[in-house]
Parts: C-alpha cells; sequence; structure tokens
C-alpha cells in the first residue's frame, strides 16, 4: 500500500471541506504528504459533495478507486462510496443513519451525533465529532488534533472552543485503533495549497501589484485571496469590472502604467479576452493571464474538469502574434510556473497564459515553496527610467526598437511614445509602410524563439528504450506518473513525457524523444486530443493511440492503470 | 510655463480637410496647455474609429487599444499611476455601441479622469453606417430604408448611472469645448463629455445642427440630478443643450 485513504461525504454546507481540511493537516503535521481532491454539483447548498485525502510518504497529485476510511455525514455518502472502501476498511456513520446491505469485509462504527449534538447543545458540529473519531481510530494523539485548529481557527475563538470540545467528544466516543501504515517524513516545511493558492502565491511573490478579473469557476478563489490579501498590502490593487474584456483591458492599462498585471478566468471568459490578448502581443505589453479550463463548450459541466482549451489558447487571436502558453503539471508547478510567467511577461512584453484546470486549480497538495526559479523580482525587466540616449529626432522615445526590448512608463521625461494596437514605427506612430510591417514583425515574433531558448527541455522520465512512452499535459500529469512508477516496480518498461511549455515548443527535443519511442500512448482530459495535434503539428510525428476522456471526470491512477494495460 | 508647441506631433493627420476632429484636436492641447500640465504626464487613450487616432497625432503618451475599449484601458492607467492626467477617447460607435457596457459602469465606479466621446452620429471610419446616437429614420448603407431605432442618449444614461461630471458641447463653439474641458479635467472623478460633432463626409453639416444647440443659460442649476435628467431629455425632442449638465 503506498497510500491510504480517507473519503468525507455530506450534504454542501456541513463544513465537509473543514472535516477535510482537519485531517489533511493533522497528517501533514505528522510529516505525510496530503492529495486532496473534492467533487461536488453546481449547486451551493443541499447537493451531495464529498472531499477525498491520500495520505503518502510521497508528493502524489491524483485519486485511486479505493477508500480505506469513509466517514459518512448522510446515507448518501453510505449508498455512494461503500463499494469503494476495501475490505478491512473502515465506515464511520452519523447513527441516525439506517445502514441497509453492510459489506462483511468493513467494519461499521456509529457515532451518535444526534445525542453528542443534544448533549452539547449545538447544531453544526458533526464534522469536527467525526474528524475526532477518525484521528483516534488512526492511533493519532488529540494533542496533535488540537494544535491543528488552534492554527486554523485562531481569529474565532469562541468557534475554536465549540469545535474543539465537539471533535474532543468523538475523540473520547472512540476506540483507539492502529495507524495508517505507512512511514512519515521528517516534519518538514511542507505547505498545503491548491492550484489556485499556488498560482496566487505565486502572483504575489513575484511582485503582482495589480489584478483584475470577473468572477468564474474554477478560478474566483484567485480573485477572493487577492481581493483579502489587497487589504493589507498597499502596493495591491484588485478590482471586479464589468466583464472580461474590462478585466483584461484594465490589467493591460496597469500594465502599461508600470504595474505587474494579472487576469484570471476559465474558457468563457477567455473567448472574450480573445481579441485583447493580440492587442497585448501588438503594443508588447507584460500581461499573465491564468486560464482555468472546464469542461465546454458553452457553460458546460461549470463545475467538473476537462482539458479542453489548449487548441483554443494556442491560436486565440487574429493574425500572427507572439505568446506564451504555460501548463503546470502539478500544484508545486502551479507556483514556480506563475512566477516564470511574470518573468517572462515583463522581460520579453507579451502576454503569458498559464493554462489549468478545476482539477489543478481545486485539488490540495503538500508543496515546497523553495525558490526553484532563481529570479529576483525586487527589480523591473527592461524598463528604464531615463531615456534620453533613446530619443528620435522627432523628440519621441524609440519604443519598438527591433535590438531591444527597452520601454518607459508613462510619467517619465522624454519616454514619449504612443502604445499602438495600429501597426506602427519605432515610436507607435501609425503605419501601413511595408518595409516597417516586415521589420515589426520580426520584432515581435522574434521573442519566441529567445524564449524557448530561456526554457527548461521536456524531459522522459522512467526507463530508456522503453517498450511505451506516455505522453500528457497539464493536471493529468501526476496520474500518469504513478502509473509509470506501477508498472516499473512491475517489471514493464514504460516511461513519459510531460508537455508544460506549449508555445513556445520545444520542437527539435521532442521530436527527439518522440522519433525514438517504440509506441507512443497519448492520454489526455478531452476529446480530440489537442496535445496530439500540437506535437503532429510540431514536429509532424502522428500520435494515433490515444486514451482520451472528456465525462468531466479526472483520471484515477488504477483507472488509467487498467487502460493502459488493455494497449500493451 | 507649458507651451502649446510641446505637444506639437510632427505627425500629420490624416482626417478629411474639414473634419471637427481638427477642431478637438487643439482643444485638447489648449486644455493641457493651459492646466499646465507637462507632457509626459498626460495620456490620452482611444479605441478604434476616425476619432480614435488622435492620439497619434498630439505629442504626448498615448495609448490607441482596441474599438470601444478606451474606457478599462484608461481606468486601468489610472489606478496604477493616479499621478497621470488620463483622458480617454471614445466615438458614438465605439463607446455607446460595442463598449457601451464600460461606459455604465465607468460612470458608476467613478476612478478620476475624463471622458470625451466625438458623437458624429455616424461610424465613419467603416464608412458611413448609422450610429446609436443617428436620429431615428437615418437612412444610411446599413439602414437603406431609415432606422427603426430609438437614438441613444448618452446624458441620461450616465446621469442614470452615477457620473458626476457630465457636459456636453458643440465642436462650432471652440472656445467653448475648451472651457468646458479644462473644468472636466480638473474635475476629482469620472468627468464625461460629449462632443457633439458634424461629419461632413457621411453624416449631418454644421446646418443641421445650428439651430438645435444652446448653451444653458447661467442660472441652469447642474447640481441638481432631477433638473439634470429633464435637461437630459430635452435632446429627445430636437434642442441639444450644451454646458455642464450635472457635476456633484
Ligand atoms: C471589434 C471591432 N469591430 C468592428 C470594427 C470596425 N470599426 C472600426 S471603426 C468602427 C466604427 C467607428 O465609428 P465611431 O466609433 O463612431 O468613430 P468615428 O469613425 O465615427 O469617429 C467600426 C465598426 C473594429 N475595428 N473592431
Ligand atoms: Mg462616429
Amino acid at each position: 500500500m503506498d497510500s491510504f485513504v480517507i473519503r468525507v461525504g455530506g450534504e454542501a454546507g456541513w463544513g465537509i471541506a473543514t472535516a477535510a481540511n482537519l485531517i489533511a493537516h493533522i497528517f501533514i503535521k505528522l510529516g505525510y504528504h496530503v492529495f486532496s481532491s473534492k467533487e461536488y454539483a453546481s449547486q451551493i447548498k443541499g447537493g451531495h459533495n464529498y472531499h477525498t485525502l491520500r495520505i503518502s510518504s510521497k508528493p502524489l497529485g491524483a485519486d485511486v478507486d479505493k477508500v480505506d476510511m469513509l466517514l459518512a455525514l448522510d446515507s448518501v455518502t453510505v449508498e455512494k462510496h461503500t463499494s469503494y472502501v476495501v475490505d478491512g476498511g473502515m465506515i464511520l456513520y452519523n447513527d441516525s443513519i439506517e445502514i441497509k446491505d453492510t459489506k462483511s469485509t468493513v467494519t461499521y462504527v456509529p457515532l451518535p451525533i444526534t445525542t453528542i449534538q443534544q448533549t452539547l447543545n449545538e447544531k453544526n458540529i458533526a464534522n469536527t465529532v467525526f474528524v475526532g473519531a477518525a484521528i483516534k481510530s488512526l492511533n493519532i494523539e488529540y494533542d496533535v488534533l488540537k494544535s491543528v485548529m488552534a492554527d486554523i481557527f485562531n481569529h474565532k475563538l469562541q468557534l475554536l472552543d465549540i469545535l474543539a470540545n465537539a471533535a474532543h467528544t468523538g475523540y473520547d466516543s472512540m476506540e483507539k485503533g492502529v495507524g495508517i501504515g505507512l512511514s512519515a517524513g521528517e516534519k518538514s516545511s511542507l505547505e498545503f495549497y491548491n492550484g489556485n493558492g499556488a498560482i496566487t502565491k505565486g502572483a504575489l511573490d513575484a511582485g503582482i501589484t495589480f489584478h483584475a478579473q470577473y468572477p468564474m469557476t474554477p478560478v474566483s478563489a484567485i480573485l477572493h485571496d487577492l481581493a483579502k490579501e489587497s487589504i493589507n498590502n498597499k502596493d495591491l490593487t484588485v478590482i471586479q469590472p464589468e466583464d472580461e474584456i474590462a478585466a483584461i483591458n484594465m490589467a493591460l492599462g496597469a500594465s502599461y502604467a508600470g504595474s505587474r498585471a494579472m487576469t484570471a478566468t476559465s474558457g468563457g471568459g477567455f473567448s472574450l479576452m480573445v481579441e485583447s490578448v493580440g492587442l497585448a502581443s501588438m503594443a508588447e505589453l507584460p500581461l499573465v493571464i491564468i486560464e482555468g479550463q472546464r469542461p465546454g463548450p458553452a457553460t458546460g459541466l461549470p463545475t467538473k474538469t476537462e482539458q479542453g482549451d489548449l487548441s483554443f489558447v494556442l491560436s486565440a487571436g487574429q493574425g500572427d502574434f507572439p505568446h506564451v502558453v504555460i501548463a503546470p503539471g502539478n500544484v508545486q508547478e502551479c507556483y514556480t510556473e506563475t512566477k516564470r510567467a511574470f518573468y517572462l511577461a515583463e522581460k520579453y512584453q507579451l502576454p503569458v497564459i498559464v493554462l489549468v484546470d478545476t482539477l489543478l486549480a481545486e485539488s490540495f497538495s503538500t508543496i515546497k515553496l523553495s525558490n526553484t526559479l532563481n529570479i529576483d523580482f525586487s527589480q523591473r525587466f527592461n524598463i528604464i527610467d531615463n531615456a534620453n540616449q533613446y530619443q528620435m529626432k522627432n523628440g519621441l522615445f524609440m519604443r519598438y526598437s527591433e535590438d531591444n526590448f527597452l520601454r518607459t512608463l508613462p510619467g517619465t521625461k522624454n519616454g514619449i511614445y504612443t502604445c499602438a494596437g495600429d501597426e506602427h514605427t519605432n515610436v507607435g506612430s501609425i503605419t501601413e509602410d511595408p518595409t516597417i510591417r516586415n521589420g515589426m514583425m520580426r520584432h515581435r515574433m522574434g521573442k519566441l524563439k529567445k524564449i524557448e531558448e530561456e526554457l527548461p527541455v521536456p524531459e522522459l522520465y522512467g526507463s530508456i528504450n522503453a517498450d511505451m512512452t506516455l505522453v500528457c499535459w497539464g493536471s493529468t500529469t501526476s496520474a500518469v506518473m504513478e502509473v509509470v512508477n506501477r508498472l516499473g516496480t512491475e517489471g514493464k518498461s514504460v516511461n513519459m513525457v510531460h508537455m508544460k511549455y506549449m508555445c513556445p515548443f520545444h520542437t527539435s527535443s521532442v521530436h527527439d524523444i518522440l522519433s525514438k519511442s517504440n509506441k507512443i500512448l497519448l492520454i489526455e482530459n478531452n476529446y480530440t486530443g489537442q496535445l496530439g495535434k500540437l506535437i503532429m503539428e510540431k514536429t509532424g510525428i502522428h500520435v494515433n493511440d490515444t486514451i482520451l476522456k472528456y465525462d468531466g471526470q479526472p483520471f484515477t491512477v488504477d483507472e488509467l492503470y487498467n487502460l493502459i494495460i488493455q494497449k500493451w | 510655463m507649458v507651451t502649446l508647441e510641446e505637444y506639437n506631433s510632427t505627425e500629420k493627420p490624416t482626417w478629411c480637410p474639414g473634419c471637427a476632429d481638427y477642431t478637438i484636436l487643439t482643444t485638447i492641447k489648449k486644455t493641457l496647455t493651459e492646466l499646465n500640465i507637462e507632457s509626459h504626464n498626460a495620456v490620452l487613450v482611444s479605441g478604434v474609429g476616425c476619432f480614435a487616432k488622435l492620439p497619434y497625432w498630439i505629442k504626448t503618451n498615448g495609448f490607441v487599444g482596441l474599438h470601444g475599449r478606451s474606457l478599462p484601458v484608461a481606468q486601468g492607467i489610472k489606478l496604477a499611476n493616479e499621478d497621470l492626467t488620463v483622458i480617454a477617447f471614445g466615438g458614438d460607435g465605439d463607446g455607446y455601441s460595442e463598449g457601451g457596457n464600460h461606459f455604465i459602469h465607468a460612470c458608476r465606479r467613478n476612478v478620476n479622469i475624463t471622458y470625451v466621446v466625438h458623437n458624429n452620429g455616424v461610424f465613419g471610419l467603416t464608412t458611413g453606417q448609422y450610429s446609436s446616437t443617428s436620429t431615428m429614420g437615418t437612412k444610411s448603407k446599413s439602414s437603406p430604408r431609415g432606422s427603426i431605432e430609438v437614438s441613444f442618449n448618452p446624458i441620461a444614461v450616465a446621469l442614470a448611472s452615477g457620473a458626476t461630471f457630465i457636459a456636453r458641447v458643440y465642436v462650432g463653439n471652440p472656445s467653448h469645448c475648451v472651457d468646458i474641458m479644462k473644468k472636466a479635467v480638473q474635475h476629482n472623478g469620472f468627468a464625461f463629455v460629449d462632443i457633439i460633432q458634424p461629419c461632413i463626409t457621411f453624416g449631418k453639416n454644421h446646418e443641421y445642427y445650428k439651430d438645435k444647440i444652446y448653451i444653458v443659460d447661467e442660472k441652469y442649476d447642474w447640481s441638481d440630478k432631477s433638473t439634470a435628467f429633464l435637461k437630459a431629455l430635452e435632446s429627445d425632442t430636437g434642442k441639444i443643450p450644451c454646458g455642464i449638465i450635472y457635476k456633484k
């Protein structure tokens, strides 16, 4: 066994997320890695809601099909999830539920929720009673829970009192059990983030000063967290404008005036932004755009996951225009790549899209915030405050030069130019001169080659010269990697390539790797195999063996394992 | 002292000879000069239309973005650096159709910028289709039997949306334009100026406006919103009141 899985389910509004969060932090405190995903309907109150926690000795980023311990706050949880509980597993349930068909290989433990609520004269405490009982049955000391609760509820002392009391009662109501049977790591400095949180943290560490966003699942939390941050961060302006077109154009205005600017949305909102992405490219403005994919088209499945927007974001704009598209493969990379996005945007003055999806944006992983990218964000890249040396005869600043990427900010003496969406001369004047047009196209498009040289090349993971090479990107990467490891321990010869930089694309490295592969299998969470199409376009290599999924659900490791075995 | 020359560009405008946009160009230069704003501290933001080329032809910081989107850009600039004097430009097509949503919400948001709309009642750059401010029945290439839509009333919309400075001027009275424009730029909050202008190539000429345009008299109380609403609605009946219509 490489992970211990706890699932907690109940109705929306019952504090299921809080229970999951408490359990996660207890295990993190004990030195484990935790991966936590959630599943919910597009309904605020009353829908069935569950969180799954995978506890492990090493970092993980995907779910499996088994559950070791089920915390069932309601009968729906029992009905829907009992079949996943392993032999020898345990179901803790609210004793007011009637259990119809019991599974003989599973231990059922009723918790007297109603009695406890009456005794303590409190409602809405079932979630913490369950947590208390669960950790006792896993042989964890109450003190660990107590200190985790104190950390989480440190601003709400009265609530902390009530919840701690409830958790303690739950703890006392339970027999002490055995542990989860996995060794913990050192009690290291692991942080617990979801993709949204890691992106927000990355943006802050990169010195973001302006964020404009119109709410949209799955990335609204970025807006919420930055808005909260801006209360005490005087350098950060956060605004919720009238629509996504306003959001991106405000961000472009702020960027032009010197802010480090970002916007975030999902595919629908990004559709509205498309024309302005081109403006950023043409006017050469730095901008970070977070695109959190969910299944389309139109409103699609608003709370589910899919990798369906890759082709779209790659070609989102009229004409040939330079932009960068980065697809982080896990929560750790959401952090690092957001920072990289700010750096590339500012240095090369163009839009950088960070492409994530619901699964990545909303599931939590233990990550390290250690500086994997060595960039000093206290300095500005390619911004000058003395433009005297770059004056043209007409007294304007040579903003759009073929040789460098220097810009002034408005307010700079001798730094005047026009920031232009029309084709323009080197000072930004409107022009239709074919020679200037050619030069400007080369100047703008030439950025991609330079950026490609700065980006780490894709690497092969697993055995060299393997029988099968798995190709994937984004949120499916963790599941694929786990399958590669599992197949490896079974003696199967397999490896994988995870594509992170979609534009610019490392054509020759990818061609090198894939042309040596014996059999290539493409794995994507979409209908048409969009990465496959990109690889075909760039390298000429046609990947015709695919595992594609587009039902709104992510791959579980077990599911993927079985599908790959069938392809062997 | 800032001089008018400081704002002179070496580029030559390509508007039709006699276009009212030349007058607006001069109005903006005079406004900035007379308010003693140094050219590197001003930013002119526009979208797409004939009007939108104005920033190319004044020597100051310019941002010529997309059709209908000057307002969000201008607000972003001001939020990023409040020391800049930011003037956004729109056209009746650009600002009232394509960017109509931004107009409503910029009025509500009250960011300290000036918004100037070149209202010529026609899509100039796309060669003369009727626009949202064309009078009902206007015949054009895209409305050969006459437009069937009620004319958009920007002053009333700005009032209803909470703008704190609302004015209208007629390009045929350049000194009044400069006078009002200076007050708009000095206003602390979102200042909106609708400039009625002929389009000598595709739209109405000065003759058409001559008897309709008048400047509100000195007794007019622009601080009262209900009075201002009545004034705003006058343009639906044929007369076009100019001057400050509302100021908070
Ligand atoms: C998104 C988009 N739609 C349409 C156009 C084409 N277009 C350019 S200018 C214009 C209308 C211009 O009219 P107005 O804003 O009134 O400015 P004017 O030319 O009259 O000064 C249109 C429809 C465009 N450039 N971008
Ligand atoms: Mg017009």
